[in-house]
Order: C-alpha cells, then sequence, then structure tokens
C-alpha cells in the first residue's frame, strides 16, 4: 500500500514536472520574437531516493527551473564590436556630410559653382589676364570679381563646416540622456539580480540588464567587468565608473569655449569619450578632429591667399599713381590677424577697382611688372609651405582618403558584428524547430506518465478489494 | 550545430546592399561622371584639381594672347608707316642736296620734310584702346611734343623705358611694347627726331649748306635703320605669340583628355556592373521569397 501510494505520488510528481515544463515550451514559443529574450530550458531534479527496509526507492523528478542559454562572454565580445561599429558608422556619416562640400569638379561644362579649385585659378589668371592690357577697367572690375566668388566659396565652406560642429554637438548632447537612464536602469536591475539570484543566472532579469547593456554600448564605450553575487561594474573605455553595484552616475553636460564638453562627477571626460566609441565617440572624434582639421586647412589658405595679395598690392602703384602705405593701405582681401578664423572671415574690401596696383612702386601706370607678380604668387609657396593650388588638392584627397579609411573599418567591424550577431543568436534565440520536438517529447512523457497512474489506481482498486466482489473500481 | 533561426534578416540586409550599389551605379550611368564624391578616388580627386587648374590657365591664356595680339599689330603697323615717311624724307633730302633745285624748291621740300616730322609725332602719339603705346609705361598721356622755340626744334619725350611682358604658363616671357624713346630717340645719334628737325632746319632758309645737309640725311638714314630693328622686336614677340598660342591649345587638348577620362563614367563598364547587380537583385529575392513562401518549421508538420 505505502509503496503503491508512494508509486502514484512519483507519477504525479512526473506529471507536475511534464506540465512546468510544457509551460516553458509555450513561454519560449509566445517570446520567440521579443528582443533580447533568451531561451530557457527546464532543469529536471531527480528526488532524493527513499530507503525502505534496506531498499533505496527513488523519489521521482521534480523541475527545479529554467536555465537561460546564455554566453556572457559571446554577449560581452557582440558589445565590445557593435561600440566599434557605432562609433566608426557615425563618424562616417559626419565625414560623408563633409565631403558632400567640396564635390569634385566634372569640368564638362565650365567650372562647378562653388569649386574652391576653380575659384583659385581663375583669381590669379585674372591678374595673368591684367598683365596684357594693365590700366584696362573692364580687367580690373574681373580681378575683383573672382576675388569676390573665392572669398565666397571660402567663408561659405567654413561657416558650413561650423554648422556642421554645431549640429554634431546638439546631436551629441542628445546621446547623454540616453546614456544616463540606461545606466540608471542597469544599476537597478543590478541589486535586484543580487538579490534574487546571486549565485545563478537571473533569467528575465538578465535578459533585461544585457539588452540595457546592448543598447549602451552602441551608444557610448563601456568596458563590463562582472563582481561579485552576479553583479557588474560599468566603466567608460577609458576607466571612469558610470556603474557600481546599484549606484549609477550621470554624465553632464557644460559649455566650454563656444562646444559642448562632457564631465563625469566633476572630471571633464571629453577627449577620453572621443576615443571610446560607441556614438558619442563617433560625434565627438568628428567634431573635435576632423572638422577642426578641416577647418585648418582652409584657414591656411585663405590666411595665405589675402596676406600675400595684399602684401603685393601695397608693394605696387596703382592706376592713380597712389602706393599702399601701412596708415593707408591697399588691401584687396580683409586682412587677417592670424590664420584661425581666417577661411570664415574672408571677405574682399577694396571696391574700386583703380587701387589695383598693377604697376611696381614708382613706375608709370602702364607698368605690368607687378602685376605679373601678382599673378605669381599661385605659384610660390605662399600656403603653409605650399603653393594655393596644390594645398586645395592635398586637401581633397586627405578628406577622401579618411573617409575611405574609415569606410573600411566600418565594413570590417559590421562584418564582424554580423557573426557574432549570428553565433548569439544561434545559441540564444528561440528556435521553432528545437521547442516543437521538445513539445512532443514532454506529450508522450505526460501520456505514458497518465498510463502509469491509471494503471497503478486500477492496482490501487484491486488492493482495496482484495478477495471481495468489487465494490471499489 | 545550431542554427541562426533569423538568418532572413542577413539576406534582407544583403538586398540593401545591392539595391544600393544599383542607385549608385545608374546615377553615374545617368550624369556621365564618376566620381561623384572625394571618397571614391581620393587621388583621382587631387589630380582632377591640379588637372583643372592647368587646362583654366591655358584658356586664359589664350584669351590673353588675344588682346595683346592687336595691341601688338597696331604697333607694327604704326612703325611700318613710319618707315615709309622717312624713305620719302630721305629721297626728298637727297634731292635737295645734289644742287639742282632753286631756294624755293629747297624751301618747299624743308615744309614737306617738316610734314613728314609732324606725320611721324603723330604715329610716335599712336593710342590703342586709349593707351599710349609708346610710351613705356606712362601711357596716359602723349609721350612725343616739339617745340619750335629754338631753331633746329627740340622735340622731347615725356615717357619712361618701362618695358612689358607677358608670362606664358611656361614662364616664358614675351614682350609688349618698345619705348618710344628708345625708337624714336635712340641715345642721340639713331634720333629720328634729331635727324629730321635738322634737315627742316637746313632747308628753311633755302640756301643748303651741302656738307651738313648731307651729314643730316646721313644721320636720317641710320635712324631709318635703327627703326627697322626696333621693329624686329615687335614682329618677334607677334612670332612668339602665335607659337606659344598653339602650343597651349595642343596642352590644354592634351589635358582636357586626360581630366575627361579621369572624370567620366565608362560607359560600357557601368552598364556591365548594373546587369550584374539586377541579377544578383533578383536572384536574392526569389531566394528570399521561396525560403518564406515554405511553411518552414517543425510545429506545422506535427500532428495535432
Amino acid at each position: 500500500m505505502g509503496t503503491i501510494n508512494s508509486a502514484l505520488s512519483v507519477t504525479t510528481g512526473a506529471l507536475d514536472a511534464d506540465q512546468e515544463a510544457l509551460n516553458v515550451v509555450a513561454n519560449n514559443v509566445a517570446n520567440a520574437n521579443t528582443t533580447g529574450y533568451t531561451e530557457e530550458t527546464p532543469d529536471w531534479q531527480e528526488n532524493a531516493p527513499i530507503e525502505v527496509g534496506g531498499i533505496s526507492i527513488g523519489d521521482g523528478v521534480t523541475e527545479t527551473g529554467t536555465t537561460s542559454q546564455r554566453d556572457r562572454v559571446l554577449e560581452e565580445r557582440l558589445d565590445q564590436q557593435q561600440q566599434l561599429a557605432s562609433a566608426s558608422s557615425t563618424r562616417l556619416t559626419a565625414l560623408n556630410n563633409m565631403q558632400a562640400l567640396f564635390t569634385p569638379d566634372s569640368g564638362s561644362s565650365g567650372a562647378t559653382a562653388g569649386d574652391i579649385g576653380s575659384d583659385i585659378t581663375s583669381f590669379f589668371d585674372s591678374f595673368s589676364s591684367l598683365e596684357s592690357d594693365p590700366t584696362n577697367n573692364a580687367l580690373r572690375e574681373q580681378v575683383l570679381s573672382s576675388a569676390s566668388t573665392l572669398a565666397g566659396d571660402i567663408s561659405g565652406a567654413a561657416s558650413s563646416l561650423n554648422s556642421q560642429s554645431a549640429a554634431l554637438d546638439q546631436e551629441a548632447s542628445g546621446v547623454v540622456g540616453q546614456v544616463n537612464s540606461l545606466t540608471s536602469a542597469i544599476a537597478q536591475l543590478n541589486l535586484e539580480i543580487q538579490s534574487t539570484s546571486p549565485d545563478g543566472d537571473a533569467g528575465t532579469l538578465e535578459d533585461q540588464r544585457q539588452q540595457d547593456l546592448s543598447q549602451l554600448s552602441q551608444l557610448i564605450g563601456i568596458n563590463q567587468v562582472t563582481t561579485e553575487n552576479n553583479g557588474l561594474s560599468i566603466t567608460t573605455t577609458s576607466g571612469q565608473l558610470l556603474v557600481s553595484e546599484g549606484q549609477s552616475t550621470q554624465l553632464t553636460t557644460g559649455a566650454v569655449n563656444g562646444v559642448m564638453d562632457f564631465f563625469l562627477g566633476g572630471t571633464d571626460i571629453t577627449a577620453d569619450l572621443a576615443s571610446g566609441g560607441g556614438q558619442l565617440g563617433g560625434y565627438l572624434t568628428a567634431r573635435d578632429v576632423d572638422i577642426p582639421g578641416a577647418l585648418s586647412s582652409l584657414d591656411q589658405l585663405a590666411y595665405g591667399i589675402s596676406t600675400s595679395v595684399n602684401a603685393q598690392n601695397n608693394a605696387g602703384t596703382d592706376l592713380d599713381g597712389v602706393t599702399g602705405t601701412p596708415a593707408n593701405p591697399l588691401d584687396i582681401f580683409n586682412e587677417p590677424a592670424q590664420a584661425a578664423g581666417s577661411a570664415a572671415a574672408m571677405s574682399v574690401v577694396m571696391t574700386n577697382p583703380n587701387q589695383i596696383a598693377a604697376a611696381s612702386a614708382g613706375n608709370g601706370t602702364g607698368d605690368n611688372s607687378n602685376a605679373v607678380t601678382m599673378a605669381n604668387l599661385a605659384s610660390r609657396l605662399i600656403v603653409n609651405g605650399q603653393t594655393p593650388i596644390n594645398s586645395y588638392s592635398n586637401f581633397v584627397s586627405t578628406l577622401g582618403a579618411t573617409f575611405t579609411e574609415v569606410q573600411t573599418e566600418n565594413t570590417a567591424q559590421t562584418a564582424s558584428v554580423t557573426q557574432l550577431q549570428t553565433q548569439n543568436n544561434a545559441l540564444s534565440s528561440v528556435n521553432l524547430n528545437d521547442e516543437a520536438a521538445a513539445m512532443s517529447t514532454l506529450e508522450n512523457s505526460y501520456q505514458a506518465a497518465s498510463q502509469v497512474f491509471t494503471l497503478l489506481n486500477s492496482i490501487m482498486a484491486s488492493a482495496l478489494n482484495l478477495g471481495e466482489e468489487t465494490a471499489v473500481t | 550545430m545550431r542554427v541562426d533561426p533569423s538568418y532572413i534578416t542577413n539576406l534582407v540586409g544583403s538586398l540593401d546592399g545591392t539595391q544600393a550599389s544599383e542607385q549608385q551605379l545608374s546615377a553615374e550611368l545617368s550624369s556621365g561622371v564618376s566620381i561623384t564624391s572625394l571618397s571614391q578616388n581620393p587621388v583621382g580627386s587631387g589630380e582632377n584639381v591640379l588637372l583643372l587648374n592647368q587646362i583654366q590657365q591655358d584658356d586664359s591664356f589664350t584669351q590673353s594672347s588675344n588682346l595683346v595680339t592687336g595691341q601688338l599689330q597696331v604697333a607694327d603697323s604704326a612703325l611700318g608707316s613710319v618707315v615709309s615717311e622717312l624713305t620719302q624724307a630721305i629721297s626728298l633730302a637727297t634731292s635737295a642736296n645734289n644742287g639742282t633745285l632753286n631756294a624755293s624748291d629747297v624751301q618747299s621740300i624743308g615744309n614737306q620734310i617738316s610734314g613728314i616730322l609732324d606725320e611721324v609725332q603723330s604715329l610716335a602719339n599712336t593710342s590703342y584702346q586709349g593707351q599710349y603705346i609708346f610710351a613705356g609705361g606712362k601711357t596716359g598721356a602723349a609721350p612725343f611734343s616739339t617745340s619750335t622755340a629754338t631753331s633746329p626744334a627740340v622735340t622731347s619725350y615725356n615717357g619712361d623705358e618701362n618695358v612689358n611682358q607677358l608670362e606664358l604658363p611656361n614662364g616664358q616671357k614675351i614682350q609688349l611694347n618698345v619705348p618710344g624713346g628708345q625708337i624714336f630717340l635712340g641715345g642721340g645719334a639713331n634720333s629720328v627726331f634729331g635727324a629730321l628737325n635738322a634737315l627742316v632746319a637746313d632747308y628753311s632758309s633755302g640756301t643748303v649748306n651741302t656738307q651738313q645737309a648731307a651729314s643730316d640725311t646721313a644721320a636720317l638714314s641710320t635712324a631709318l635703320n635703327y627703326v627697322s630693328q626696333q621693329r624686329v622686336t615687335i614682329d618677334n614677340s607677334m612670332t612668339q605669340l602665335t607659337a606659344a598660342s598653339s602650343a597651349v591649345t595642343n596642352e590644354q587638348t592634351q589635358l582636357t583628355t586626360a581630366q575627361t577620362d579621369l572624370m567620366q563614367a565608362d560607359l560600357p563598364t557601368i552598364s556591365t556592373q548594373l546587369s550584374l547587380a539586377e541579377t544578383q537583385q533578383t536572384a536574392l529575392e526569389d531566394v528570399i521569397a521561396q525560403l518564406e513562401s515554405t511553411s518552414n518549421n517543425l510545429f506545422n508538420k506535427l500532428q495535432p
């Protein structure tokens, strides 16, 4: 009797275990398309055997919980690659906007409007033309108008770059809010996980935490450090603490020298963030490295041309017989004080074409030798050790090459992300075929257990009715 | 071996890739330009800037040389007329010197030579588009004027010795003018005006001092040769200019071809690439459709 009862309880235990396992399968299938959900498998535990009369008898099975199919190391590697891919693709977008300002001139039907290279050539060519007839008013007007076009296009490009920088500033600041809410959420999850499952995988809570980590690593470069009791510390790539156990530190922003800087605690970590990865790293690299580099090249170009041309014009005699002096200079461009900022400020200040000094100082106004010298500035090393056109040519090549370099990196990183993602999905995503097979197995097992139950039930009835005509069936 | 259940997402990603590639190729085909952004060919973009620079410079020179040619031709033509006038003056002086003419005839010759002097001075004061071309650098005012306060009269030059040059794209320089002082006052011994004024004075009274007149006529001959030599400088410039123009035009043609090769789309290659991309796209779409249409998990196959 006792053994039949215990057999019955073993069977009911089996039916319960199968039912719970079926619940797990149903949960998996229901969450097959949930982002970040990790497939769970039921844990079977054999119950401790019972000693009866010196004989060990098994006591059935219990379903003790579920195990999430997760590889923490794989997920961390995936996060690291996403950081890199995210940073390079953000930077690539910014570089693309930059290079769009300097589209190559196809040259098929005259110069492309706004092409700085052809503006430089036209400007110095206007002096070459002036050589042939230095007193000609139309040719003098041509000098001033090509100067205007050049100054307009250079200052236009510089001001567009400045606008792009301001836009990147805004976008970078926008990321901060998202980062802060994610770090707070992770800190909260840390506490919950540490209290509910300090020794093992935390299941759904861990799913959430990994999901938050994945999003965070796309925004900002992070390092993850597992601590005791299933806790997690998060630092930036260069080591500043973002999350420690249940505490999260908020990123703040503040304006420094006209751009947005980023602070953690009281420390300015902008430079570290730029090299750290994630979207924020991409924005900051574009804002603090790429754009200033381009502006510096344009500034050198504007400064070199403006100062050299002005100086040469003041070394000659204009059509009215006047020579420029320091007190009353004959400047064509506004004279810049230093290279920085000279591109955005480049403009033509001369309005009277008579003031172009085609003649050398002291010569008659029909002399063209100063115009010859001014035309020859085009082949002198007046822009930071290069000729103006070589300087511009090198500038566009370098910008294009930087883009190509980042693009190559990004392609490799994206491919790596795809590969890791596939590996991770293969391990952790719900595979409907597996669930169907599991369901089928559990169904059979349930049927078998209930058959055993029916059998035991009839044996019990026989035992109860031992020797008697059946009153109990 | 486990399998990524969401691999179809990757295939769709590839589909985006082929579509992007198709768009890029179609844009190149329709615009005819192969390099639409710096990153497509960074080195080529840099070269393109330099090629266009040269082409533009050559173009600008061609236009300048047309302007300058006009001026040189006017100078040449003026000096040609001067040579004719001086030849006539020498012929008149020679006939006056042979002693067969009477006083009034001699005086008449004196007047004719005076008329020739006025004509030569007017030619020396030639202007082209408002600028005096034989004034050196002081092109704003007529350079030559004659004062009859003394006898012989004195023609003076108010221009300067400035010589303008036009620089070619290859750095060579072409002389654009010869200063009037150099041509017509030629350092005393070769002075056209000096000789003419002297002859006018010689014949003004009607009586000819044969030795003086012969010496002055010889001086005028020397001056005429000198003017012819100066004219050669102008002619040389014109020749150099023509040669330079044709060399520059040739260079411009070659550079334009190089630049076109660099920038223009290679239509056959693009058409082939476009057709490949389209094929790949169609194949991908078919595969995806096939995979998604069949019921592809075990649940559909299990008996309820």
